[in-house]
């Protein structure tokens, strides 16, 4: 199937997703269909693997830099390498699981937590022609899958049968499932604003523009309120107490070594990737090219860069934003984090979907008629 | 106060317990501008992004393949020792007023009754293994006699080889020694001491394979000319 871009204003962007191609392959020869899954597979392994090991390297430079440090210098010039010397480290290093552990559920936990995570990189449009299925619930899925995660740090935390464990797996169960809902509030006012659930249709939705300033307020409003939620959400500072390594030593993952851990370790920095690919899909327009109204020269100016280096660009900034965040902004107590959440989000979320759908009834987009 | 504006600060004049103090008041809550946190938070991350962006910045060194060209901040703490004139005599007067200060009794002065007649000191001992490097004797002395220096290289494997004398002779300090004209008498008034040796776990305990630092034991030298190629050497 083949959905055609709405209006003329998409311009010449037709998404073809992987499992589009599959679908059509199947009655020709089922080979080439089993062969689209298989590559589908590999390039979610794959962008586990790469994405996971870069932002990890970057992390740990851009905070030493932030921090007048210089960060990793030693494996490879300017520390390149020191991410493969981790991997390899943890890879080999032996796997413990504390005596009076529940073993099943201890060694279940972080398959669970990097489960949900890969499942939502589906989903996620890379560009027209690159994103594995799109679901017509895309959001709803998105979401869903996404609480299945804090089930993997309950577990795990809970299976340790230790005390820092299962502190930070409550912690993390009590915030994940709090801003989950501000979260969820400000990907409902882009479902509002654009009228559709499927990811891709949510970028061809901003085709005249982003929802972050093409519906007035609302749509930077319930940036930011996204921002802070999914911050929240991936355990980041100022929102990490599930794992704040002064109070917890390690949080929900302290009983873990070697490559249980690494898959914690792994989840948690694709679910910021995840984290910053949704919030440029929604609200940035995802691959789409920064296109505005009917300027016809600035658009089709802009239109000469492609869509995935569109995405790369506005994904790479939103994850910059957070590791700024994180490498400037204290840790928040428990208090303070759930009266953010209770009095101070979540009323302004409400209201700002009651104004959303104000911006909806009355057409007050910019460039109303686009 | 502006919308921007960072919360005012008060200083309020407050009796407490009987007594009238100055206290520093911020506004409640609830009177506080609105997006003074915001603009606080906006702030932090402009210092952040100074230091990202300005690379010049960064206080790391690497290390240790530059360690020929290493340079230190001015007030790099490490390795204590004592100041020693151009003469090759030191400056301290074993008031022990270092040896309060210490924190830690990482400080130990022993003092004898010298040939001059008055109290000077035998020595000056310094446990490296209790020292914090807070500088604080440093700053107690009052005849400048102290220093820290930059030799931070000093690891070990027999931690009583932590334990030093700083003094390279027992004897009065500069300020007497200098007003001694007869090269004779002031040579009386020296003794040549050993970095590890004296009342320090080393003393008389050889550590295998370990060469005690410092100058020769006192028989096989004596001090003038021990002083003179000292000074060559610093």
């Amino acid at each position: 199937m083949i959905i055609a871009a709405a209006g003329t204003n998409a311009g010449p962007y037709v998404v073809r997703t992987v499992a589009d191609r599959a679908a059509a392959a199947l009655p020709v020869s089922p080979l080439l269909s089993v062969f689209y899954m298989a590559l589908s597979l590999a390039a979610i392994g794959g962008l586990v693997a790469v994405v996971g090991m870069f932002l990890v390297y970057l992390e740990r430079k851009i905070a030493g830099h932030f921090q007048c440090r210089l960060g990793p210098m030693r494996v490879g010039p300017h520390g390149i390498l020191q991410t493969f010397a981790d991997t390899l480290k943890l890879l080999f290093k032996e796997d413990t699981v504390p005596r009076k552990a529940d073993r099943a559920m201890h060694l279940l936990a972080p398959f669970l937590s990097l489960t949900a995570t890969v499942l939502v990189l589906g989903v996620v449009p890379y560009s027209p022609s690159l994103q594995i299925v799109d679901l017509n619930i895309g959001v709803l899925y998105v979401t869903a899958i996404s609480g299945l995660g804090v089930m993997g740090i309950l577990l795990g935390g809970w299976s340790s049968y230790n005390k820092w464990s299962l502190l930070g797996a409550m912690r993390a169960g009590a915030q994940i499932i709090s801003y989950e809902i501000s979260a969820t509030l400000a990907l409902l006012v882009v479902v509002l604003l654009s009228g559709t659930m499927s990811l891709s249709g949510i970028v061809q939705s901003q085709a005249s523009g982003w929802w972050i300033w093409r519906a007035p307020v609302v749509g930077l409003v319930s940036f930011i309120i996204y921002l802070i939620a999914s911050t929240a959400e991936v355990n980041r500072t100022p929102f990490d107490i599930p794992e704040g390594e002064s109070e917890l030593t390690g949080g929900y993952h302290t009983e873990y070594s070697g490559l249980r851990f690494a898959f914690f370790f792994l989840s948690e920095f694709i679910n910021m990737f995840i984290v910053s690919a949704l919030a440029a899909t929604l609200f940035l327009g995802g691959w789409m090219p920064l296109r505005i109204g009917s300027w016809e020269t600035f658009n089709a100016v802009m239109g000469l860069v492609p869509p995935a280096v569109w995405f790369l660009l506005k994904t790479s900034a939103i994850l910059f934003l957070f590791m700024w965040v994180r490498w400037t902004f204290p840790r928040l107590r428990v208090d303070q984090l759930m009266r953010l959440e209770w009095k101070i989000l979540l009323p302004i979320g409400f209201a700002n979907l009651v104004l959303a759908s104000l911006v909806v009834l009355w057409n007050l987009y910019f460039f109303p008629g686009a | 106060m502006g919308l921007f504006e960072p919360d005012e600060i008060k200083r309020e004049r407050r009796t407490l317990a009987g007594r009238e103090i100055s206290v520093a008041v911020t506004p409640p809550l609830g009177e506080r501008s609105l997006l003074a946190a915001p603009a606080g938070l906006l702030k932090g991350m402009g210092v952040t992004m100074n230091y990202l962006s300005h690379p010049s910045k960064i206080v790391t060194r690497q290390y240790p393949e530059n360690r020929a060209t290493l340079k230190f901040p001015p007030r790099y703490r490490a390795m204590l020792q004592l100041v020693y004139e151009d003469s090759g005599y030191h400056r301290c007067t074993g008031c022990r007023i270092c040896e309060r200060a210490c924190p830690n009794a990482s400080i130990k002065i022993i003092s004898r009754r010298g040939a001059s007649g008055k109290l000077d000191i035998d020595r000056y001992i310094w446990r490296m293994d209790s020292c914090t490097f807070c500088n604080a004797c440093v700053q107690a002395c009052p005849f400048d006699a102290l220093e820290m220096t930059h030799q931070f290289e000093n690891a070990v494997y027999d931690r009583r080889l932590l334990i030093f004398t700083l003094n390279r002779y027992a004897g009065p300090p500069a300020s007497v020694l200098e007003k001694e004209p007869d090269p004779q008498k002031r040579e009386a008034m020296m003794e040549p001491r050993d970095r590890y040796g004296g009342p320090v776990p080393m003393s008389g305990q050889p550590i295998p394979d370990v060469r005690p630092l410092g100058p020769p034991a006192p028989s096989e030298a004596d001090p003038a000319p021990q002083a003179q190629t000292e000074r060559g050497q610093s």
